[in-house]
């Protein structure tokens, strides 16, 4: 059973339930988590809140990580806030091997620093890619386009846009 | 994307069992057995694979920033171009997801026709699957067979959607339309010349000499290593495990279907076809429950904020003009909070998560693909295995490119 104290909010949404864990304390709640029978780890993933408005939220990155029991078969969402440039968070890979690529696509994709994953390296974006395109300040249109006769005039760096 | 460079073979300077050295051989990304562009890295000693390192990324397009871009309404021509095989499974698993986040319920009739779409898309994926793995394993007929039903199931898709491949039939708040007449007889059809079909199927490929030795043994996966590495549809199933979702969590009505969940205890290629076949009898087995049971009744939720008025009453009511506009214009919002579903799709477990700021557009889509995951485990199925089997075993993954990158 996950100590309470792990646990600093926990509520429902939409039918879903989910709990709020300090982030220091991330690595040992989702353990705690998994000896509960949680094995599976359906999917991890970041939202990133900037100037969002619908509450008050901790921080700007919010880790999701949703876990299933595959027995009764019971959800839980477990969320972590994070800040900092780059946010960091403990790796989960070896407790749940399908972390690995999923942390991969969150360092791609929103930047967050997994410590502790063996191969932190972009997975989707080339490897010289510059930004992290989930991020909410990573404008729409600003890539680079590729192939293009064009491009040299009209296209957008994402510093500039 | 994580690349070393682009060169095709390269020296380890490592030594292998058999005293040679051990080889990196780069495979694709555009080899025709890779059903799409999947790149890897082979470590080979002699012809056997010691290690295997996908690099995916060829296929991102982006989906999840697009999803960001639009409004709720809007997002669903998106989800049918992650996964390109089941189009209607993705949009099921949004519309659901968009469905309990806004606290409404669709009429029956439109539950029925949502499973009736999803077991044809289940359909025509295990007939992709079926026909190409064939093609690579030396039975090439199997793609003609395949093909030949897939096409009458794409007809079906138009006939009921106006699309063959991206359908965006099924939509938050309902579906498209109505079914014409003229699909639930073409449905009638099918379903009745459809069993005949994967008999045939089966007697090509089920005591073929060549296909069994190129599938059974080959690609073991454990159950305990399937449900470690998190592994979801006929790879867990083909392994032992009997979890379906459509069974364990069922959505749109798929518990008052009667179906079996297929399962093997082989653990290896075969298994898993055969799993995919049952599935496919399975599935039309669900087919023929939907169609005699279909409830008559509307099939979108009467809510002018989600979905716009009939066209005949925008010419005789102010307040259906306006809703019309506000709709286009606008869009609707949807109260703040996130959720999560899960639909089985011919793969696995895909996923919807949605989060939405109270806004007219989401705050955040995640598309959670079965592909992403179960390709994992192809290290796993791989090793020490001939470089040969290799195809097999991608085969048997059926991992869809587009729903890996999305």
């Amino acid at each position: 059973m996950i100590a309470d104290n792990l646990v600093v909010e926990r509520g429902v949404s939409a039918g879903d339930a989910w709990i709020t864990v300090d982030p220091a304390n991330l690595r040992s709640a989702l353990s705690a988590l998994k000896d509960d029978g949680y094995r599976l780890l359906v999917f991890l993933t970041c939202v990133d809140h900037l100037l969002d408005a619908s509450r008050n939220w901790p921080a700007r990155y919010e880790l999701v990580y949703e876990l299933r029991n595959m027995e009764t078969p019971e959800h839980l969402r477990v969320r972590a806030f994070i800040d900092g440039d780059p946010p960091r968070v403990d790796s989960v890979h070896d407790l749940f091997p399908p972390a690995n690529w999923e942390e991969r696509e969150t360092y791609d994709m929103f930047g967050v620093k997994f410590t502790g994953h063996p191969d932190l390296t972009r997975i989707l974006m080339p490897d010289d890619w510059v930004g992290y395109p989930l991020r909410r300040d990573y404008p729409v249109g600003g890539e680079v386009v590729e192939f293009s006769e064009e491009h040299e005039t009209w296209q957008t760096a994402p510093e500039k846009a | 994307m994580s690349t070393p460079e682009g060169v095709t073979i390269s020296r380890t300077g490592e030594t292998g069992a058999f005293g040679g050295e051990l080889l990196s051989v780069n495979f694709g990304p555009h080899h025709p057995s890779t059903h799409g562009v999947l790149r890897l890295i082979v470590d080979l000693d002699g012809e056997q694979v010691r290690s295997v390192k996908p690099v995916i990324g060829y296929l991102h397009t982006g989906i999840e920033k697009q999803m960001e871009a639009l409004r709720w309404q809007q997002g669903v021509v998106v989800t049918d171009r992650h996964d390109y095989l089941s189009p209607p499974i993705n949009n099921l698993a949004y519309a659901l997801a968009v469905e309990r986040l806004l606290g409404i319920d669709v009429p029956p009739r439109a539950k029925a026709l949502r499973v009736i779409m999803s077991e044809l898309t289940r359909l025509s994926s295990h007939l992709v699957w079926m026909g190409t793995s064939g093609l690579e394993l030396g039975a090439m007929s199997m793609l003609m067979y395949c093909f030949r039903e897939r096409d009458t199931i794409l007809d079906m898709n138009e006939e009921i959607s106006g699309f063959r491949m991206h359908t965006s039939y099924i939509r938050p708040g309902g579906v498209m339309a109505d079914a014409t007449p003229r699909f639930l007889e073409m449905l009638d059809a099918f379903v009745r010349a459809m069993p005949g079909h994967v008999d045939e199927y089966e007697d090509l490929l089920t005591m073929n000499p060549i296909w069994r030795s190129r599938t059974i043994g080959i690609g073991k996966l454990s159950a305990d290593d399937a449900k470690v590495l998190g592994a979801t549809g006929p790879m867990l199933r083909g392994s032992g495990v009997a979890w379906d979702l459509r069974r364990a969590i069922p959505y749109s009505g798929y518990e008052n279907y009667d179906f079996e969940v297929a399962t093997s205890d082989l653990c290896d290629c075969y298994g898993r076809y055969l799993v995919r076949i049952k599935e496919m009898r399975e599935a039309v087995k669900i087919l023929r429950q939907a169609l005699d049971k279909l409830p008559d009744g509307p099939v979108n939720v009467d809510d002018r904020k989600i979905l716009p008025p009939p066209r005949e009453e925008l010419e005789t009511s102010m307040e259906a003009v306006i809703h019309h506009f506000k709709l286009f214009t606008e869009g609707y919002s949807v109260p703040a909070g996130d959720v999560y579903v899960a639909v089985e799709s011919g793969r696995g477990e895909n996923g919807c998560y949605v989060v939405s700021d109270g806004t007219h557009k989401p705050r955040r889509v995640k598309f959670r693909s079965a592909s992403f995951v179960n390709l994992q485990a192809l290290e796993r199925m791989a090793l020490n295995h001939m470089i040969a089997d290799l195809i097999a075993i991608i085969g048997t993954a059926d991992a869809v490119l587009g729903d890996v990158d999305r």
